[in-house]
């Protein structure tokens, strides 16, 4: 049965060298091989590759643009990084031999396989570094944007209905990050357990739907962490008193 | 802290997981993102420019073919007046040759009868100065046998006078 918790490999010195940690440095590769190729082979009339890169490239920055506007420069790396690292994250949970292939522990009823790979987002300590990042990056490009004054006003007033509100608003900055965490988190580990469940009662044909199904969801999840995050920086990117300005262009 | 626990938080694995996206984040702005919207943004330049220039094109075309066209009216208008001009001056030239040859003719006309009536005076006058001698000789003939020369002369002299009344 999959743990909440990743399984430790090894430790380097104060670091434990997690099947999850493992798979984040897979993906790593998968990204960083993937610019290497391409700046190799970048030219003007595009290859295939270059071809998708710049469909997904353009794709997401006119979908940035349409919901921050100005502020689409500084918006959109966070935006596409986001999606590209959590969506190779989730698919390469999906390759046979993840979560499958590795070392028993144990003995007896307490015997149980560690596997070598586990998918970087069913760990919780790369979901909530990922929204503390986000959450960080929000506010620092905030006050980039608007200015000290600005944002420190969305929080704090002389007016106690503000006051109260601002109090709100640091509460929901913090439900953000437990939101976004806990979200992508949990439901890459449901499939997970889905996965294995299935498997375990059929191996062969019946987990293929459900494969698919996690495909689907793997999107999805990545999609919504990369627009929440936009979203988030595009409003905080907005003068407060223009916020409605704001919502109204989310809305659209 | 049990819930942590549960989860496999982890201080230092989060930091390592956090320094690892911020990695992947710089590695693809500066060396995907970059690029890649340069390009886009050139490329989009240049399709734009190319647009821009063949509308361009479109309009210069347009407006040579407009000209054209108002040049060979224009041209058609000019050789068609410059025809009917031709024709007017054609057949106030006839016109003229006409009457000139008219003129030409009458003066030719009367040039003619005025010689021919010339010469028949003149050939009257030879004529009658022709009959006079001949008239001379015979009356000189006839009248030298009957009178003498006194009176031969007078005769010829009254003769002379008649004919000579006569012939003028």
């Amino acid at each position: 049965m999959t743990e909440f918790a990743p399984e430790i490999l090894l430790r380097l010195g104060p670091l434990p060298v997690t099947n999850t940690l493992v798979n984040t440095i897979f993906v790593d590769g998968v990204i960083f091989a993937g610019v290497w190729y391409l700046q190799k082979h970048i030219q003007t009339i595009p290859g295939v590759f270059q071809n998708i890169v710049e469909i997904v490239t353009e794709t997401f920055y006119d979908l940035t643009e349409s919901v921050a506007g100005k502020n689409t420069a500084k918006i959109f790396p966070y935006f596409m990084s986001f999606f590209l690292f959590i969506l190779i994250a989730n698919w390469s949970g999906l390759i046979p031999g993840f979560s499958s292939v590795g070392f028993f522990v144990g003995s007896g009823s307490e015997r149980h396989l560690v596997p070598f790979l586990r998918s970087a987002t069913s760990d919780l300590n790369l979901t909530l570094g990922l929204s503390l990042i986000s959450l960080v990056a929000t506010h620092a490009l905030s006050i980039n944007t608007i200015g000290l004054k600005e944002y420190l006003s969305r929080y704090f007033s002389l007016n106690p209905i503000n006051l109260f509100v601002g109090l709100l608003e640091i509460i929901s900055e913090i439900t953000k990050v437990i939101s976004l965490s806990f979200r992508l988190f949990g439901n890459i580990l449901a499939g997970e357990v889905v996965l294995a469940t299935i498997a375990s009662l059929f191996a062969f044909l019946f987990p293929i739907p459900f494969m698919l199904l996690e495909v689907i969801v793997g999107l999805v999840q990545s999609l919504i962490f990369a627009m929440l995050t936009m979203v988030f920086m595009s409003i905080l990117m907005t003068p407060h008193h223009g916020g409605h300005e704001a919502e109204e262009v989310i809305a659209k | 802290m049990e819930i942590i626990k549960n989860f496999g938080l982890n201080p230092v694995l989060l930091a390592a997981q956090v320094i690892n996206f911020l990695i992947v984040f710089y590695v693809l702005k500066r060396f995907l993102y970059k690029p890649i919207l340069s390009m886009l943004k050139a490329r989009d330049k240049t399709i734009k420019d190319g647009l821009r220039q063949a509308e361009e094109a479109r309009l210069l075309l347009e407006k040579t073919a407009q000209r054209e066209r108002e040049t060979l009216k224009k041209a058609q208008n000019e050789a068609r007046a410059l025809l009917d001009e031709t024709r007017k001056q054609r057949d106030e030239l006839i016109v003229l040759a006409e009457q000139e040859a008219k003129k030409q003719a009458e003066r030719i006309l009367s040039d003619a009868r005025s010689q021919i009536s010339q010469e028949t005076r003149e050939a009257e006058k030879r004529l009658s100065a022709h009959i006079s001698d001949l008239a001379i000789q015979l009356l000189n003939q006839s009248v030298g046998d009957l009178v003498g020369k006194e009176q031969q002369e007078v005769v010829m002299q009254q003769a002379l006078k008649k004919i000579k009344r006569k012939a003028d």
